[in-house]
C-alpha cells in the first residue's frame, strides 16, 4: 500500500500539496490534510485513545474544523424535543451519527463520549448507527456531548423523543423471544411424540403412552398461546375488517389442531399433535423474524438525519449583519440567510450575492453543477460547491420544492396497486374451501353415523390443515429474503419478489444510478506540443491546491506526484492559475484558460500563454457492472429505458454506451410519474431503479422500486429493495433469484394442492386414522420447506466484490 | 424405563432454566448489536492513561 500521494492519517484523503499539517500523535509525526483532521487526532490521542487507528477497518470522515454545528443544541426549545428526563438528575437522548463506518468507531465515542464529565452511559450500534447517551444536566450538556463528537469527527443529530422508545428494538426482542419459544417448544414436542412414534411399534404401555401425551401438551402449551400470538392478532385484525388474510387459516389451523390433541389427551383416544403443531409455528415465525430483520436493516438505513433532526440555517440579522444559528424550521419568508461553501440551502430562495455553483444531481438529476447568477431561484436541499452565498428565503416548509416533492411521493404510494400476495389469494380460497367439506362432512356422517362424525371431521381438519399451503409461500419468500441479504440486496416489501419476477419493463435513472455519484477523468486530449501524461500531471498538480469536486476529480486521476504547483490563485467560477517547474499554466473553463473569445463547454482545459495544451475531458463514469446488468436484463427479454432528470446530450451520451434506444431527459418528477403511468396503461409491470430524491415519486408509484443505498434517503423509503453495498449486479441475482422463488412457490402450491385433494377425500370418508393424517401433514409440510432450501443454491451469477476492507495499519499507508 | 420419571422432569427443568436464561440475556441487551462487541476484545479494557495508549499503539504498530 505505499502510495504515491501522502494520504491523511486521519481520513485517508489526499494531501493537497501546499497543505504540510504535521502533527506529533501516539509516538510519531503523522501528516494531515487539514486542520480538523489533525484536531480530531489530537484531541482522540490526548484522550489515550490513539488505538482506535489500530483497530479501524475504514478511514475515520474527513473532520470539520467546523465544531459550531453543536451550538444550535443551546436552544432550550430544541433540547426539550429530543431530550427525555428520566429522574435523578439524569436525562436520556438518542442520537443518529454520521460517520460510524466499523467497530472502531464505536470503540472511539464510547470511550471519548465516557471520558467527558457528567457521562453516565453510552451505548453505541454500528449497525444501526446509533447511540443512547445518559448524562448529568447538572454537569453537562447536551450541545456540548455533541461538540465533543464534532471533535472527534462525527456529525451526531439527536433523534426526536419518541424514537427513545423504541419501538423496533422492542418488536426485535420480542420476536427473538417467541421464536426461540417456539424452537425449544418443538423439539421438545418432536421428541416425545417420536418416542410416541416408536411405541406404537413395540406397543408402549398405556401409563407412559399418557404421560408422553401430557407432556406433549405441556411443551406445547406456551408455543401455541405465547409464540403464536401474532397469528392470532392478525387473524382477529383480518376478521374485524371483513377480510381472510394468510394469519386466518394458520390460527386457525394452530387452534384447531392444538384443541383436538389437548381433547385426545385428555380423553386417552384418538392422536396428539403436539409436534406439529409446534414445528409449524416455528417456521412460520422464523420466516416473520427473518422478514421483520431485513425491514429493520433497511430502516437503519434510510433513517435519515435530514428527515429526523431540524436543518440548520445561519441567518442575517439585519440590524447589524452579524449570523446567529437558527433551526430551518424557524426561517421566515424573506429573511436573509447565509450558506458557507460545502453548505446546504435551507429554503427556497433566491441568491442576493453575486455568483455560486450549486450541485442539485439529487433533487433533478443533473449531473453536473449549476451555475447560478445574483436573482436566480436556488432550491433548498441543494448544497453549494463554490460560496459562500447569501440567499434571501422566498417559501418555506411545506411550499418549498422538496416538500412537493414529498407530497408526491405519498400520493404516488397510496395509489399504488399493491397485487394481493399469490399465496393469500390461494389460501383464502382454499379455507373456504375447506371448511365447507369439513361442515359437510360432519353433517354427512352425522346423518350416516353420529359416533364417527367428531373423528372424520377432525381428521378433515387435520389432514387439510393448511400447513402447507400456508407454508408453501412463507417458506420460499424467507428463504429467498435470506438469500438476497447475501448478495446486498435488502428487500423491504415481500411482495417485491413476485413482482420482480413478473417485469417487463426496467426504467432507470442516469445521474447515479447507471454512472457514480462523482465525475471521473476521460482521455486526456493533448496537443502537438505536449505529451497527455505530462498535461495530466501538471493539471493534477495545480488542481490538488483545490477542494473544488472538479479538481478533485483532476487530482485523483493520476498517481504521479512528481509535479508541485507554486503560487497558485484559484479564480471563482473560472479555475486555477499556477506556475509548475518555473512555467505559469492555467487550468478552468475554456473561457477562463483561453480568454473571452474560447467556447466554454463541459471540458476542462490546461493552457499556459502561448495557448491550449490539454483538454480533459470530465465526463460521468458508468457504474462497474452497469453494462452487463443492461445486457443480461435485456437478454431476459425486457424492455430497457432510461428517464434522467438530466440534460439530453448528457443522457443521450449514456444511453449510446449501454445501447439503449429509449431514452428521456430533463424529467420533472412528476413528468417521471406520468410517464410510468403510461406505461402501466399498456399492461407494462415495470421495475423503477433509481437513486435520488427526483427519483422519489416515480419510485414510490413503480411496481417494484430499486434504490442504491448510497442514494437519497427518501428515495429508500420509497423503495421495496434497496442494493447495499452499491453493487448494481446484484439486480440481476436478484432477478434471477426472484424467478427461481415464484417456481418453487408455485412447485409448492401445486404439491399442497396434489396433497390435499389425494387426502381429504379419503378422511372425509373415515379411511384415514389420525396417526396417518399427523404423518401426512408433517410430510407434506416438510416436503415444502425442503424444497424452499433450494432457493439461491446456484453460485452467484458475477463474481462477489470483498465487502469487508483489510484491516487498516497507517503505517503502512503512510 | 423408570429412569424416564427421574430425567424428563430434569430435562424440563433445563429447558426452563435455560428459557428464562434467554429471556434474561434478551431484556438486558445482549442481542441488541452483534457486530460491535466482536471487536471490543482486540482493544484495551480500560481506558488507558495517555503514556500507555500511545507505547501500545507503537508496539503493536511495530508488529505489523
Amino acid at each position: 500500500m505505499n502510495d504515491a500521494i501522502a494520504r491523511c492519517w486521519h481520513c485517508a484523503e489526499a494531501i493537497p500539496a501546499n497543505v504540510h499539517v504535521q502533527v506529533e500523535v501516539a509516538g510519531g509525526a503523522h501528516s494531515f490534510c487539514c486542520n480538523g483532521c489533525a484536531a480530531a487526532a489530537q484531541w482522540i490521542d490526548g484522550l489515550g485513545l490513539a488505538d482506535y487507528y489500530r483497530l479501524r477497518n475504514a478511514p475515520a470522515a474527513r473532520a470539520s474544523a467546523d465544531t459550531r454545528v453543536a451550538d444550535i443544541w443551546q436552544r432550550a426549545e430544541l433540547v426539550r424535543e429530543v431530550v427525555r428526563d428520566i429522574g435523578e438528575d439524569r436525562c436520556e437522548a438518542m442520537l443518529a451519527i454520521d460517520g460510524v463506518r466499523c467497530a472502531a468507531c464505536v470503540w472511539l465515542i464510547e470511550r471519548a463520549l465516557g471520558a467527558e464529565r457528567g457521562v453516565e452511559t453510552i451505548q453505541v450500534n454500528a449497525s444501526s448507527r446509533r447511540a443512547r447517551i445518559v448524562w448529568n444536566p447538572q454537569t453537562t450538556s447536551l450541545a456540548a456531548l455533541l461538540g465533543a463528537l464534532a471533535r472527534a469527527g462525527y456529525t451526531a443529530l439527536p433523534l426526536s423523543a419518541p424514537a427513545l422508545d423504541d419501538a423496533r428494538r422492542r418488536e426485535a426482542r420480542t420476536a427473538m423471544k417467541r421464536l426461540v419459544v417456539a424452537g425449544f417448544g418443538a423439539m421438545q414436542a418432536m421428541m416425545y411424540a417420536s418416542a410416541l412414534y416408536f411405541g406404537a411399534v413395540e406397543h408402549m404401555d398405556a401409563t407412559t403412552r399418557a404421560g408422553l401425551r401430557w407432556l406433549g401438551l405441556l411443551v406445547a402449551t406456551p408455543v401455541v398461546f405465547y409464540a403464536a400470538q401474532p397469528f392470532f392478532v392478525g387473524a382477529w385484525r383480518a376478521l374485524r375488517a371483513h377480510t381472510l388474510a394468510m394469519d386466518v387459516p394458520v390460527a386457525l389451523a394452530v387452534l384447531a389442531v392444538y384443541f383436538a390433541s389437548v381433547y385426545a389427551a385428555l380423553h386417552g383416544r384418538g392422536e396428539v399433535y403436539f409436534d406439529s403443531v409446534s414445528m409449524f409455528v416455528f417456521f412460520l415465525l422464523a420466516g416473520r423474524y427473518l422478514e421483520m430483520r431485513a425491514r429493520h436493516r433497511a430502516g437503519d438505513l434510510t433513517d435519515s438525519l435530514a428527515r429526523l433532526a431540524p436543518t440548520q440555517a445561519e441567518r442575517v440579522r439585519e440590524n447589524d449583519g452579524t449570523l446567529e444559528r437558527v433551526a430551518a424550521a424557524e426561517l421566515l419568508v424573506g429573511d436573509l440567510v447565509h450558506v458557507a461553501e460545502g453548505g446546504i440551502v435551507p429554503a427556497d430562495g433566491v441568491l442576493e450575492s453575486a455568483r455560486c455553483r450549486v450541485d442539485e444531481a439529487l433533487l433533478s438529476g443533473e449531473s453536473s453543477p449549476q451555475r447560478k447568477l445574483s436573482g436566480e431561484e436556488m432550491i433548498a436541499g441543494s448544497v453549494l460547491l463554490e460560496g459562500p452565498a447569501r440567499v434571501r428565503v422566498r417559501r418555506v416548509g411545506a411550499a418549498t420544492m422538496l416538500a412537493g416533492i414529498l407530497r408526491l411521493v405519498a400520493r404516488a404510494q397510496a395509489e399504488r396497486p399493491r397485487l394481493a400476495c399469490a399465496g393469500d389469494r390461494a389460501v383464502k380460497h382454499f379455507v373456504v374451501r375447506v371448511l365447507a367439506l369439513a361442515a359437510l362432512c360432519a353433517l354427512g356422517w352425522l346423518w350416516v353415523d353420529p359416533t364417527r362424525a367428531f373423528d372424520a371431521t377432525l381428521a378433515v381438519l387435520v389432514v387439510s390443515c393448511p400447513c402447507a399451503f400456508a407454508l408453501a409461500v412463507p417458506a420460499a419468500i424467507t428463504q429467498a429474503l435470506a438469500a438476497l441479504a447475501r448478495r446486498d440486496v435488502l428487500v423491504v416489501h415481500p411482495d417485491a419478489i413476485e413482482n420482480l419476477a413478473g417485469a417487463t419493463h426496467v426504467v432507470f435513472d442516469k445521474t447515479g444510478t447507471l454512472t457514480e455519484p462523482r465525475l471521473a477523468l476521460g482521455d486526456v486530449v493533448a496537443e502537438p506540443r505536449m505529451c497527455a501524461q505530462r498535461a495530466l500531471a501538471i493539471a493534477s498538480a495545480l488542481a490538488r491546491q483545490s477542494r473544488h469536486p472538479l479538481a478533485i476529480a483532476i487530482a485523483t486521476a493520476t498517481d504521479d506526484t512528481r509535479c508541485h504547483a507554486e503560487q497558485v490563485v484559484a479564480s471563482v467560477g473560472g479555475g486555477l492559475a499556477g506556475n509548475v517547474d518555473g512555467h505559469r499554466y492555467r487550468l478552468g473553463r475554456a473561457r477562463f484558460a483561453l480568454g473571452e473569445e474560447a467556447i466554454d463547454d463541459d471540458a476542462v482545459v490546461l493552457a499556459d500563454d502561448s495557448g491550449l495544451l490539454a483538454r480533459l475531458p470530465l465526463t460521468e463514469r458508468l457504474r462497474p457492472g452497469a453494462r452487463e446488468v443492461v445486457a443480461s436484463l435485456r437478454a431476459q427479454g425486457l424492455h430497457i429505458a432510461i428517464v434522467s432528470g438530466d440534460a439530453p446530450t448528457k443522457v443521450r451520451a449514456i444511453a449510446e454506451q449501454l445501447d439503449i434506444a429509449d431514452w428521456h431527459a430533463r424529467q420533472l418528477p412528476a413528468d417521471k410519474l406520468a410517464r410510468l403511468h403510461s406505461l402501466r396503461a399498456t399492461g407494462a409491470r415495470v421495475v423503477m431503479i433509481g437513486d435520488g430524491i427526483n427519483d422519489a415519486p416515480v419510485l414510490a408509484g413503480a411496481d417494484v422500486a430499486v434504490a442504491m443505498a448510497g442514494g437519497a434517503d427518501i428515495a429508500q423509503t420509497a423503495s421495496d429493495v434497496v442494493l447495499a453495498g452499491d453493487r448494481f449486479d446484484a439486480l440481476t441475482n436478484a432477478r434471477a433469484i426472484a424467478i427461481e422463488t415464484l417456481a418453487v412457490l408455485r412447485q409448492n402450491q401445486r404439491w399442497a394442492l396434489f396433497y390435499n385433494l389425494a387426502a381429504v377425500p379419503l378422511a372425509a370418508l373415515g379411511f384415514v386414522p389420525g396417526w396417518l393424517a399427523a404423518i401426512g401433514m408433517s410430510a407434506s409440510s416438510l416436503v415444502v420447506v425442503i424444497n424452499a432450501l433450494r432457493i439461491g443454491r446456484q453460485p452467484e451469477f458475477a463474481h462477489a466484490a470483498p465487502t469487508v476492507l483489510p484491516l487498516h495499519s497507517p503505517r503502512n499507508a503512510t | 424405563m423408570n429412569i424416564l420419571v427421574l430425567l424428563i422432569p430434569l430435562s424440563l427443568l433445563f429447558l426452563v432454566g435455560a428459557g428464562i436464561a434467554f429471556f434474561w440475556a434478551v431484556d438486558h441487551d445482549q442481542f441488541d448489536d452483534m457486530e460491535t462487541p466482536r471487536l471490543m476484545p482486540l482493544a484495551d479494557v480500560n481506558p488507558p492513561a495517555h503514556a500507555q495508549a500511545s507505547s501500545d499503539a507503537e508496539q503493536t504498530d511495530e508488529k505489523t
